[in-house]
């Protein structure tokens, strides 16, 4: 079982609210996905492990297990090219659950014309395997989801 | 054992979307599917985890591997996928 963290403070809503079909209908994985609260912030990592991928806008966390959590600042923020977002930690680093990995500003992204919903997703979990969904409002690094 | 060698011209490369539809289309095969960068270690075709983990970018070429009964059209489907632009 993981525990996996909330990386950014918002609201907890489903991956279903993502407007973006590839996560809103699952196909990268099951997960949850925050409405961050708009102000300028740092995305946690959502479990202990290394930093398998780091790009400006998202990032891969993968335990001792092998499990990997996806987390996706905002939606197509590929375009961004980096813009608005700096690097805490770098590609293969190890983190503790918690640690800040990207700073971002939430409005920023908004105020570019793009929505800056944060999908977290299990890679590779087989459906049914995320169970204890928050709901409402979370504060960065409290428990978002288990992954069985 | 059956391959593709394509160059994947989608901005993105193979992340995001093309990603997705790359693992879900080799998972939907009871084949053993890997794929590779030209020259690099191959990893599970199936992971979404591996795939990303490539970190294939635009116009990097890829290896995509499977062997069995099917292995042709199931590489031409995923060929086709990692090539769209």
């Amino acid at each position: 079982m993981t525990t996996v963290l909330a990386p950014v403070a918002g609201a907890a809503v489903g991956l279903e609210a993502v407007p973006d079909p590839v996560f809103s209908g699952g196909l990268v994985g099951p997960g949850a996905a925050i409405d961050p609260a708009r102000e300028p912030g740092r995305a946690l990592s959502p479990i202990d492990g290394k930093i398998v991928k780091l790009h400006p806008h998202a990032f891969v966390v993968v335990g001792d297990d092998g499990r990997g959590i996806l987390v996706h600042l905002g939606i197509d923020t590929v375009q961004l090219r980096g813009e608005g977002f700096e690097p805490l930690a770098a590609e293969g680093d190890r983190v503790r659950a918690g640690q800040p990995v990207v700073a971002w500003d939430p409005a920023a992204v908004e105020a570019g014309g793009r929505s800056p919903v944060c999908p977290v997703v299990a890679l590779d979990a087989s459906e049914g395997s995320v169970t204890g969904l928050a709901e409402g409002t979370v504060g960065a690094g409290d428990e978002l989801f288990e992954w069985r | 054992m059956a391959e593709r060698q394509v160059t994947v011209k989608a901005e993105v490369g193979l992340h995001a979307r093309p990603a997705a539809t790359f693992v879900q289309t080799a998972a939907k095969s009871s084949l053993d599917v890997t794929v590779a960068k030209a020259g690099g270690q191959p990893v599970n075709a199936k992971s979404i985890l591996g795939v990303l983990s490539l970190d294939v970018r635009q116009g990097d070429s890829v290896v995509i591997r499977a062997e069995g009964e099917g292995a042709e059209e199931l590489l031409d489907r995923l060929a086709d996928i990692a090539s769209a632009p």
